[in-house]
């Protein structure tokens, strides 16, 4: 599953677009979180990723903003491929590189809702990103 | 991998004659892991004739380092009594204006994040930091404040000196508790669910000298990417055991931040990461042989850092290998392990250093003395005794869950106590309930004790010091721990009350 950002402007909350999108491409999505009212909103979807490419674009043609949101940075400056977050990881979503280098599948990250490594890491290089300002 | 062809092997190499072939730009030079495959392949009598030196490296949290730093004399002139570089306190251990940047204390105003570690590492960046300096005041040095900013050029002196690093070979740690701990071994998940080891195994310099042949005082190292010196043993140094260390000084001016860092544990404070590589010459075959260590001959034990003792306990024992594969079996259940040394950058500094010589940047230098290969590691000498759960842990009045709540309250009453542990039929714990549950559950008409039952209750054990157990109960907002055995069995029952009559006893 890949999550996608969809951002609604205030013409478009009107319409019925995310069943549309399920209904014409026959593509099951989940909504992990959403945010909308009269102004405008967000949704972060989770889309099968065979279809990833197919569903952002039936989004885009809906002019709706698509965004593939990062759940998690690195500081590669910081890092120095310790790996003392690797044991913490509760969906294995970092991981060694055959040389030691310490890699991160943004794929696989859930993001704020744990960050159990944030404050594992000694060079303090792992960040967050902030909330979409989904609520 | 190809060799210049040699003639008549000699029985022994000097360090003169690898640093003559340094020079002639003929040097052979393997790092650790390329002399074992070596030997793998062609065995250890073809190793020692071709190989001249085998260079070794580690890149790991070093706690017992920092840094010598000379300010110049300020006019008027001042003899420091107390000092901050960057809201890190420094300490001033000899006349005017030298300084020492402790690794590990810690910034006044950002504790935990940023301490002694980060100072040197920012100096070595070549940023600005903030210097700050008290005194008494007197008739040479009549000043009594200064505050100035500068940065490594501005210092006479800057000296990594570190008098314990490079250990031979480290605990893996554990927890066995109930709770997530915060440790120098990192964050360590509740009930063993993860682990976490030092060290770079088989490529760690003293594993591959471990009778200090060639590793002595003056011997010339790669020190956070300068050269730099051993220049003894470091405290602790408990080489019988497998658990030597160095001391080592080198010239900070000259590092290169990728090879030394400052860092941050939570909860635990600052520290700096170090790198050092050492080059081992091959003087003779024994110690051709010696480097051939390979990771599944270096064993560790297990630790269960659960238990705040000196003397933890130990649940097994692992090889580097296990521990570089990421996963361990602690009984009988797979943990992953997380190591907290870079090995990535271990051997990074290991090719480094092979560069350096094979560049003739770098010659070798024979120890002006050997290190001790008798000393030990003692346990201080106590004059005053600490208190234990065990010497104030008292019975704890039980319940099972199918007690009625009444028939507990008459307990607490009769009892005069506040606590009544829940065990099920063989005395393991299953809960706790206090007056405050009870006289709520009165109030609310509940009538089950099943309904009231605080399942999740925090623990000691008897071996726990009694501060432990007290901190425990001020961080919980709590009055009373059950005294608990490795199987949740009860034992007993502390009491906040039970703390306070021992401060006044």
């Amino acid at each position: 599953m890949v999550r996608i950002l969809l951002r609604f402007s205030e013409k478009l909350v009107e319409n019925p677009i995310t069943a549309q999108v399920i209904l014409e491409y026959g593509v099951p999505i989940s909504i992990v979180a959403a945010h909308i009212d009269s102004q405008g909103g967000e949704i972060l979807v989770e889309v099968p990723s065979a279809h990833v490419d197919k569903v952002a674009e039936a989004f885009r043609e809906k002019d709706v903003i698509v965004t593939f949101p990062k759940l998690i940075e690195v500081d590669s400056k910081r890092c120095f491929d310790c790996g003392a977050c690797l044991s913490l990881c509760p969906v294995n979503a970092i991981s060694f590189k055959e040389d030691f280098s310490v890699v991160f599948d943004q794929e696989k990250c859930i993001g704020s809702p744990c960050g159990i490594c944030v404050d594992t890491c000694p060079a303090r290089a792992i960040r967050l990103v902030e909330k979409h300002g989904l609520v | 991998m190809t060799f210049k062809k040699k003639g008549n092997s000699a029985e022994k190499r000097t360090i003169a004659e690898v640093n003559e072939k340094i020079k002639k730009g003929d040097v052979q030079v393997l790092t650790a892991e390329e002399m074992k495959k070596l030997v793998e392949s062609s065995g250890v009598e073809v190793a020692y004739k071709e190989v001249d030196v085998v260079t070794t490296g580690t890149f790991g949290a070093m706690c017992s380092s920092g840094a010598i730093i000379n300010l110049g004399h300020s006019d008027p002139p001042i003899k420091i009594h107390r000092a901050w570089i960057n809201d890190v306190e420094v300490c001033h251990p000899g006349a005017a204006v030298d300084l020492y940047i402790g690794a590990t204390i810690m910034s006044e105003t950002r504790p935990f994040e940023y301490g002694g570690g980060h100072v040197i590492e920012d100096l070595i960046r070549g940023k600005d930091v903030e210097v700050r300096a008290t005194a008494h005041g007197t008739d040479c040095y009549p000043r009594t404040k200064l505050s100035t900013t500068l940065t490594k050029d501005d210092l006479n002196q800057f000296y990594l000196l570190n008098f314990r690093n490079c250990y031979q070979r480290y605990d893996c740690a554990t927890n066995s508790r109930d709770e997530t701990i915060y440790t120098y071994m990192g964050k360590l998940l509740p009930r063993f669910r993860n682990a976490t080891f030092s060290g770079s195994g088989a490529l760690n310099p003293l594993m591959n000298d471990p009778d200090y042949e060639t590793i002595g005082i003056g011997t010339r190292i790669f020190l956070g990417g300068a050269q730099g010196y051993v220049i003894g043993e470091g405290t602790q140094h408990d080489p019988g055991n497998r658990f030597g260390t160095l001391m080592v000084r080198g010239d900070c001016k000259k590092m290169d931040p990728e090879f030394i860092r400052g860092a941050s544990f939570t909860k635990y404070g600052t520290t700096l990461y170090v790198g050092i590589g050492i080059p081992i010459p091959i003087l003779n075959k024994g110690l051709a042989k010696k480097t051939t260590i390979l990771d599944e001959e270096i064993l560790t034990d297990i630790v269960d850092y659960g238990v705040p003792r000196r003397e933890r306990p130990k649940l097994g024992t692992v090889s580097y290998q296990d521990l570089k594969s990421g996963t361990i079996t602690i009984q009988e259940r797979k943990i992953r392990v997380s190591p907290l040394s870079s090995l990535k950058k271990g051997k990074i500094i290991a090719e480094t250093l092979k560069s350096w010589i094979e560049n003739a940047l770098f010659y070798l230098s024979s120890p002006a003395e050997r290190l001790p290969i008798d000393t030990n590691l003692k346990p201080m000498k106590q004059t005053e005794e600490i208190p234990f759960v065990n010497d104030v842990k008292h019975t704890a009045i039980t319940c099972t869950e199918d007690d009625e709540i009444r028939a507990v309250a008459e307990r607490i009453i009769n009892r005069s106590i506040n606590h009544v542990v829940v065990t099920d039929n063989e005395g393991r714990l299953r809960g706790i309930v206090t007056s405050w549950d009870i006289t709520k559950a009165v109030a609310e008409g509940k009538k089950k004790l099943s309904e009231i039952i605080v399942r999740k209750v925090v623990t000691t054990a008897p071996d726990e010091p009694l501060e432990t157990a007290s901190r425990k109960m001020a961080q919980h907002q709590i009055s009373a721990l059950p005294v608990i055995d490795h199987n949740r069995r009860v034992l007993g029952i502390i009491t906040s009350e039970d703390i306070s009559k021992l401060l006044v006893r």
